[in-house]
């Protein structure tokens, strides 16, 4: 039985692209240069989405941070007492956190304390409280996130750190484990302690923190909860979950448009190459075209295979970018192109992007690029496939 | 049989400014016929053998091709009217000289999509009556000009057609090939071909297979 597939256009087609191989090459290389650029983006794109409203979904509803004329000041932990009073208030917790900048690698720690009594706003945190004992105040130690890890022991630092007090004394403090979060994005700059080692590292008294995360069971009652909040604290920041997502996502979405600029330059070049093409064909693949319509080939048999020309080259070259693409997010961690998306990157160590494979991605950048280029090829030989075979070898 | 009827054909060469390629010119071919169509350049030969093979259309009047009119037919059945009927030998040659002798012969046969079978017992049988077998794979652009002229040949009968037409077939081969072309085509006769040769070349005037030779000038036949 006779195939479907027309092997021979196939194999004609094939010739056809190796025929004119600088020119192929030429094409190729940029069709995986814009395919593997775009990839990328989108790669990075899904992989902090992913990392970003995993961390936010984690968050409180609200979070009441002291101020002093305009500056973020600590908070009294008896305010805790008067916040759960609040009708819709399931839960409140003073924490005590701050930021540790460690100068021998110059990155900044997110230290967070805990008690091993309280409720923990976070699972992960619950977790941490309920697997290490880091109340000892004899021998205090800590659970940092592998960044952290990574960041101390190019220091040597690898069974306990030596923090440096605001008095300039030392605060030794064991590494009793290495923190495992949900997510890489919350966790990897991340070192948990006891509250009580964390004031002492930041110089915070007993009844200070740093502020207060507030938990409210109804999410529908959050506005009024807010609005309580907003009577009760009228010189503080009172931010809501929703709140703190529109921040990070114009930080991360502000980056993304410095990168968007330089795709857009790409896509320009891709459709200079479209343009050249649909401007016409060269007088030798008009004549091409023009022979075997004098040999019996129809308008149709001739698209077929121009089909398959500009298919086997555009979806080659799709599926070499995106796989270099997969491979240098995914495996080489997208270096120069990552530090363009996480704007705060200096506060972090370093910082895994997850594999997050989104086919609605990958038809995206196939239908941007594949049909596109395809059109621009059949558009100029279906114009000279559809004139006279001798006009077109004159 | 193959019937011209008062065919004229202009072609433009600019807006305002036309050429008389052919003008009101009626001529019947016989079955089995071998026709020289002879003249100067410009005498409207290729026209009329470009007419033939539904190439292009004629201005007015008619081409009729065993019964069908080919001057009507829309482009697609015009392809498929070549592809079954004609076999069309190029002045120069017309081959994709980056495709090899294989490649280029088994052009005709690609929309068919034919049996790998079948297409190489074609391909063997035309390269053979041919004598180019030995360069099936060499790449076009590599042959000689009468190595060429041969690959034209049998790819023009690859899918034995009723008819060959040759448009100065001789054009760029030296007298030795010229003559050795001469006894293809006497060959092509003998297999009941209707062949229609446009040449100036006189090597083709008085030949015992040549059924009629049709004097051509300024787009007319002198009868």
């Amino acid at each position: 039985m006779k195939s479907k597939i027309n092997i021979y256009f196939i194999e004609f087609a094939i010739n056809a692209i190796l025929r004119q191989k600088y020119k192929s090459l030429f094409i190729a290389v940029v069709f995986v240069l814009l395919t593997f650029l775009l990839t990328s983006v989108f790669f990075i794109t899904n992989s902090i989405k992913y990392e970003l409203n995993s961390t936010l979904d984690s968050l409180p509803e609200i979070l009441i941070q002291k101020t002093k004329a305009q500056r973020h000041d600590d908070i009294n932990v008896a305010e805790v007492d008067k916040i759960l009073a609040i009708e819709g208030v399931s839960d409140a917790n003073a924490r005590v956190w701050g930021y540790y900048y460690f100068e021998n690698i110059g990155v900044y720690f997110s230290i967070v304390g805990v008690e091993r009594f309280e409720n923990q706003y976070k699972n992960s945190l619950s977790k941490i409280v309920d697997t290490y004992e880091l109340d000892d105040a004899k021998n205090p130690s800590m659970v940092i996130g592998s960044g952290v890890q990574k960041s101390m022991q190019k220091s040597y630092y690898k069974e306990y750190f030596n923090f440096i007090k605001s008095d300039g004394t030392l605060k030794k403090v064991s590494i009793a484990g290495v923190f495992d979060a949900d997510t890489n994005l919350e966790s990897n700059d991340m070192i948990v302690m006891s509250k009580e080692t964390a004031r002492e590292i930041f110089h915070m008294p007993e009844s200070s923190a740093t502020d207060i995360v507030v938990k409210v069971a109804n999410p529908n009652e959050v506005a009024t909860v807010l609005a309580k909040l907003k009577l009760l604290y009228p010189e503080s920041r009172i931010i809501t979950k929703n709140d703190l997502k529109v921040s990070y996502q114009n930080i991360f979405n502000y980056k993304s448009g410095l990168f968007l600029a330089l795709f857009v330059i790409s896509l320009f070049t891709f459709f200079i190459i479209i343009y050249d093409k649909v401007s016409g064909l060269s007088s030798e693949e008009k004549r091409e075209v023009g022979i075997l319509k004098a040999l019996g080939w129809r308008v149709d048999d001739i698209l077929v295979e121009k089909f398959y020309e500009s298919f086997l080259i555009s979806f080659f070259s799709y599926s070499i970018g995106v796989g270099l693409a997969m491979a240098f997010v995914y495996i080489f961690q997208a270096p120069l192109l990552r530090d363009i998306f996480i704007g705060y990157s200096e506060l972090k160590p370093s910082f895994e992007l997850p594999f997050v494979l989104d086919v609605q991605t990958l038809f995206l950048v196939f239908f941007l690029s594949v049909p596109i280029y395809i059109a621009a090829t059949l558009i100029p030989s279906w114009r000279i496939a559809t004139l006279d075979a001798d006009e077109v070898m004159r | 049989m193959i019937e011209l009827k008062n065919i004229t054909k202009l072609y433009a060469l600019s807006k305002v400014d036309e050429v008389r390629a052919l003008d009101d010119v009626s001529l019947t071919v016989k079955e089995g016929e071998v026709v020289v169509l002879k003249g100067a350049s410009g005498s409207g030969k290729s026209t009329i053998l470009s007419l033939i093979a539904a190439l292009s259309k004629p201005t007015s009047g008619e081409v009729v091709v065993d019964g069908k009119k080919v001057s009507k037919l829309s482009d697609n059945f015009a392809s498929i009217f070549r592809r079954d009927s004609i076999g069309f030998i190029f002045q120069k040659y017309n081959l994709i000289p980056s495709l090899s002798v294989r490649e280029n012969i088994l052009l005709p046969l690609v929309p068919l999509n034919p049996h790998a079978k079948d297409a190489q017992k074609k391909l063997s049988e035309v390269m053979e009556i041919f004598h180019i077998t030995h360069k099936a794979d060499t790449l076009v652009k590599n042959l000689s000009g009468g190595e060429q002229q041969r690959v034209a040949i049998a790819r023009a009968n690859v899918n034995n057609p009723k008819i060959i037409l040759a448009d100065e077939p001789t054009a760029n081969l030296d007298e030795k090939l010229s003559l050795s072309f001469i006894e293809i085509l006497r060959e092509l006769k003998s297999l009941n071909k209707t062949i229609i040769i446009a040449t100036h070349d006189p090597l083709f005037f008085n030949l015992d297979f040549v059924t009629r030779e049709i004097a051509m000038h300024n787009g007319t036949l002198q009868l």
